[in-house]
């Protein structure tokens, strides 16, 4: 008798776990910059409100985002490394890419700065002055579109970054700053996810503004010729919606303290 | 699903071309997880046999602390050790965060518990008597509590292997205070989230596989000892 009163219990709160029936679910992947900055909740709530469209947001780093993309495991991605994304549209993978928003790179570092970088206008020449000062710089290590951007400065800067002050985290944005901050340390950050955790830590924008350091995210479906089981229709409506005005007035008034993080990438 | 296959595939590559990376990853593992044990160990049985066998004050509360232990997830330990070794830690100016001897901290305290615990549950089902004769002959507390502990080998034995697969797979802690830093702090489970952020799968199941593969050695090599010690 308990067992089977344990087993109805057991079933009564699994048949909540699966995949809804009827509505279809749309999966979204993207980088943990514009979910964990609370954009996407802000950008997507009315969306979600005017379609009924359950858009779940899987977010991920850029190069697990594109791979669950390629196996068919996400009906839309939201990334933010170029290359990445032109090439996953060569293979056949996405279609439809278009642009979205975009935010910029900064390097941060301790306010007593050792390496002297503060002020340098260009982000190769800062990368140049800590690789001569072997200042401890903490790099992602973890094929996110910060870190391609972070090897792509390096390389700019005819340098191979390599030794004991070159720690490779292979971890998120937000754990490489606390590690930056208890060490001392250096490293490349997206603005946003910098302005949500510099209270608790020690550390300053020293370079910013450069040309260079802009992120251009994009939106790109996937190909529905490829899985056919893919939500292909509502993926397009999202990406409508994402390219429209009403989206993009969205993504421009969207602030955390009082900062605009992300910049729409069409004027509406 | 090819990705599993993938993954044998890459397990036997990585092993059989010598990959540094992945070499330091399982050299990283081991190291932790046997310094941890073995000072989990050298602590806990005997803390454990002691509050089985002669029931201290407290004794009770000690043990139900003790379970309640074995179930502390692994990141709220790895935190708990991150605010010790911390800049504003109390142990800040040792400089030990980012360190294997970090990883070494957070995992004894996982491993303490397990031993701690069994140990204590396995001696509290003993039959007191040979105790007592053990002490009326005029053997120590310390020493008629050894005898005692011969007894219950296996039980200990087994206790280890879970806290050895406790410490072993862990990831809160490696992460949290290790720093999962490339060719200093990275373990294979570390190895195993980092390629899978990465996108990378089959890679991404090669670690993983190594890891069971030496799990297996370390499993077979304690039950030999076990059985080798029952006859």
């Amino acid at each position: 008798m308990a067992a089977l009163l344990l087993a109805s219990l057991w079933a009564g709160l699994c048949s909540g776990c699966g995949g809804a029936e009827g509505s279809q679910r749309l999966r979204l992947t993207t980088t943990t910059s514009t979910a964990n900055s609370g954009l996407l909740g802000h950008l997507l709530s009315p969306f979600e409100e005017e379609t009924g469209i359950e858009v779940v947001v899987v977010a991920v780093g850029t190069g697990q985002a594109l791979a669950l993309g390629e196996r068919g495991d996400a009906d839309i991605v939201l990334v933010h490394a170029r290359e990445r994304e032109d090439a996953f549209v060569a293979a056949g993978f996405g279609i439809d890419r278009r642009d979205v928003m975009w935010n910029d790179f900064v390097i941060v570092g301790p306010s007593s700065d050792p390496a002297g970088i503060r002020g340098e206008s260009n982000p190769t020449s800062a990368l140049k002055r800590l690789h001569a000062a072997e200042a401890l710089f903490v790099s992602r290590g973890d094929d996110s579109g910060t870190h391609i951007r972070e090897l792509g400065l390096w390389k700019t800067a005819g340098l191979d970054p390599a030794g004991n002050w070159y720690w490779k985290a292979g971890q998120g944005m937000g754990r490489c700053l606390v590690m930056a901050d208890e060490k001392r340390g250096y490293t490349l950050t997206d603005r946003g996810t910098f302005l949500a955790f510099h209270e608790g830590v020690d550390l300053e924008i020293l370079v910013e503004g450069h040309a260079s350091m802009r992120n251009p995210y994009g939106a790109i479906r996937v190909n529905p010729d490829q899985h056919p089981q893919v939500n292909a229709s509502q993926a397009l409506k999202l990406l409508d919606y994402l390219t429209s005005s009403e989206g993009q007035k969205r993504i421009g008034t969207f602030r955390v303290d009082g900062e605009m993080l992300f910049h729409p990438a069409i004027e509406y | 699903m090819e990705f599993l296959w993938e993954g044998i595939k890459e397990a036997i590559r990585l092993i059989a071309s010598g990959d540094r990376q992945v070499l330091h990853a399982g050299f990283v593992s081991v190291l932790c997880t046997v310094s941890a044990l073995a000072l989990a160990a050298a602590l806990a049985i005997p803390y454990g046999a002691w509050l089985g066998l002669y029931r201290p004050r407290w004794s009770n509360l000690q043990a139900l602390l003790l379970r309640v232990g074995m179930f502390v997830p692994t990141v709220v330990v790895g935190l708990v050790v991150y605010g010790l070794l911390s800049n504003h830690g109390l142990l800040g100016a040792a400089d030990l965060l980012y360190t294997k001897l970090a990883i070494i901290v957070g995992e004894f305290l996982l491993a303490f518990p397990i031993i701690g615990s069994l140990t204590y549950a396995a001696v509290a089902d003993l039959d007191l008597t040979a105790l007592e004769t053990a002490r009326t002959l005029g053997a120590s507390r310390w020493r008629a509590m050894w005898t005692m502990l011969g007894q219950v080998r296996v039980s200990v034995m087994t206790a280890f292997l879970m806290a050895f697969a406790r410490c072993f797979t862990e990831l809160g802690v490696a992460i949290t205070v290790g720093g999962n830093l490339e060719m200093r702090t990275r373990t294979l489970a570390s190895t195993v989230v980092l390629d899978l952020s990465r996108g990378r799968f089959s890679q991404a199941m090669a670690p993983g596989l190594i890891l069971i593969l030496i799990a297996i050695l370390i499993t077979a090599a304690a039950l030999r000892i076990a059985q080798e010690q029952k006859r």
